[in-house]
């Protein structure tokens, strides 16, 4: 797996709603034909996406959240953050081309 | 799995049967809702409602042809409204930009548009109509709007042969997603299946490319190809189990399990119109009768892949064999499956394209 660089600024595609299911209420994301059910640390990421957010200030701020060292979460989070973009959810901005 | 009602996550709203196209491979029933039969405005967005409430997440509106609805704006609205994450599946005629516009303020969150080949000869003898390059124009201003595009292309043996063709079509129109779909066998496309069905070469072929389109795309377009059951030695999960996961209204208002549970004649489906949607998703005779595995015979019964692929599809096996209660045939160990395997042999010596002028196919006709 390889991992994003620190100043990646992912951004949700605009093809995911993010939303709150009222069965559960629970946070979901939804796109077509598909639905991610998100737990506690997915639904951090994903609100996190953006686009403004660099994937080095994502890794430290859920790091500081979760207590756990950076070295640690991060490969969690690329992998999270890879299976999003294998589901073409999300959109992998350089840091130059976020701006625009 | 237990026979209490779990929750459904998505609804095929059939806003109605009226289609300008008229694809032999349609699955909707050969007897299609008249206009007058059409649930109204207000009744379609009750059941918006009350799907939600119940825990739908996805809405398709389907048909038919949707846009043929004169109040599909408001229904969008109404699904939004409800937080459901809607999709518009058409054929795209009548889809200028004022209306994809005013779509989009609606609330509609993608659109899928099927495409019937590559090119318009072909495509348009598909369609039985003009259609296709008014598809392209339709599509290229969807993607400028900013919609999630998915292209449908039904597959079959007089366009099997395109599909390299029509991936990059699909690709040269940004599609996000590519759903290649070998045609289901059941209404209009179950009359037409002996010009409809490719030869095993064809579909061996057509995994192939299927296969290597969806690695080279990942991540740009999510390629999604549907095998046909007749080749398969294991039937089709069909809907992830009878009243599992989704539920479908028709134009006139009877909720089914599957958008083609009308092929079950001896099955009755209650009517919005008479009953609240979470009354006919939890107890109507219709959803209980195939839910859970009791209602299995054998060999399903005591099979590993019981609660795998749950027996099939009820559809082909009323279809086929005469009893939905039946093992679906395109199981390698259903006592039918004879039945499946003469017709797929007898199909092999068909050269490939089918006779479009020909007797032998049946085009689609509206009510």
């Amino acid at each position: 797996m390889q991992l994003p660089s620190a100043d990646m600024r992912p951004k949700l595609s605009s093809r995911a709603r993010l939303q709150t299911d009222k069965v559960t209420g629970k946070p979901v994301l939804l796109y077509p034909e598909g639905v991610l059910m998100l737990n506690p640390t997915g639904h951090a990421v994903v609100s996190l996406c953006t686009g403004e957010v660099t994937f080095g200030e994502i890794v430290a701020n859920l790091a500081a959240r979760y207590k756990i060292s950076p070295e640690e979460i991060s490969p969690q989070i690329a992998d999270y953050l890879n299976r999003l973009r294998e589901r073409n959810l999300l959109e992998l901005a350089g840091a130059n081309e976020a701006k625009t | 799995m237990s026979n209490r009602a779990p929750r459904p996550f998505s609804l095929l709203a059939e806003v109605t049967h009226r289609c300008p196209l008229h694809c032999p491979y349609c699955s909707n029933p050969l007897e299609l809702a008249s206009q007058a039969s059409e649930l109204r405005t207000d009744e379609w967005k009750r059941v918006l409602a009350e799907a939600s409430e119940l825990g739908v997440l996805h809405v398709g509106f389907s048909g038919g042809e949707p846009l043929q609805r004169q109040d599909i704006l408001e229904l969008v609205a109404a699904a939004r409204e409800a937080g459901l994450y809607s999709n518009l599946i058409t054929s795209s005629l009548g889809l200028n930009r004022r209306r994809a516009e005013e779509l989009k303020k609606a609330g509609l969150d993608s659109i899928q548009i099927s495409f019937q080949s590559d090119e318009a000869a072909l495509a348009d003898r598909i369609a039985g109509t003009s259609a296709h390059a008014k598809k392209l124009e339709a599509a290229r201003m969807v993607r400028e709007l900013g919609f999630p595009l998915t292209v449908n292309t039904v597959l079959h043996r007089g366009n099997i042969e395109r599909l390299e063709q029509i991936i990059l079509l699909a690709e040269n129109l940004s599609a996000e997603r590519l759903e290649l779909a070998n045609t289901q066998y059941y209404g209009w496309a179950f009359k037409n299946r002996a010009a409809l069905l490719p030869a095993r070469t064809q579909i061996d072929r057509a995994v192939e490319i299927a296969n290597a389109a969806r690695k080279r795309l990942l991540g740009r377009m999510e390629v999604l190809f549907v095998v046909p059951d007749y080749y398969s030695d294991r039937p089709k999960p069909c809907m992830h189990g009878w009243g599992q996961k989704h539920l479908t209204v028709n134009p006139a208002g009877e909720v089914l399990p599957c958008p083609t549970a009308h092929e079950i004649k001896s099955m009755k489906f209650d009517n919005v119109r008479e009953k609240p949607l979470a009354w006919i998703w939890a107890e109507s005779e219709a959803f209980n009768r195939f839910r859970g595995t009791e209602w299995m015979p054998d060999p399903c019964r005591s099979c590993e892949f019981r609660e795998v692929d749950f027996g099939g599809c009820r559809c082909q096996a009323a279809l086929i064999t005469g009893d939905a209660t039946m093992t679906d045939p395109a199981c390698k160990l259903s006592p039918q499956r004879e039945a499946l395997t003469a017709f797929v042999e007898a199909s092999q010596k068909a050269g490939p394209g089918f006779a479009l002028n020909g007797e032998e196919i049946l085009f689609r006709q509206n009510a």
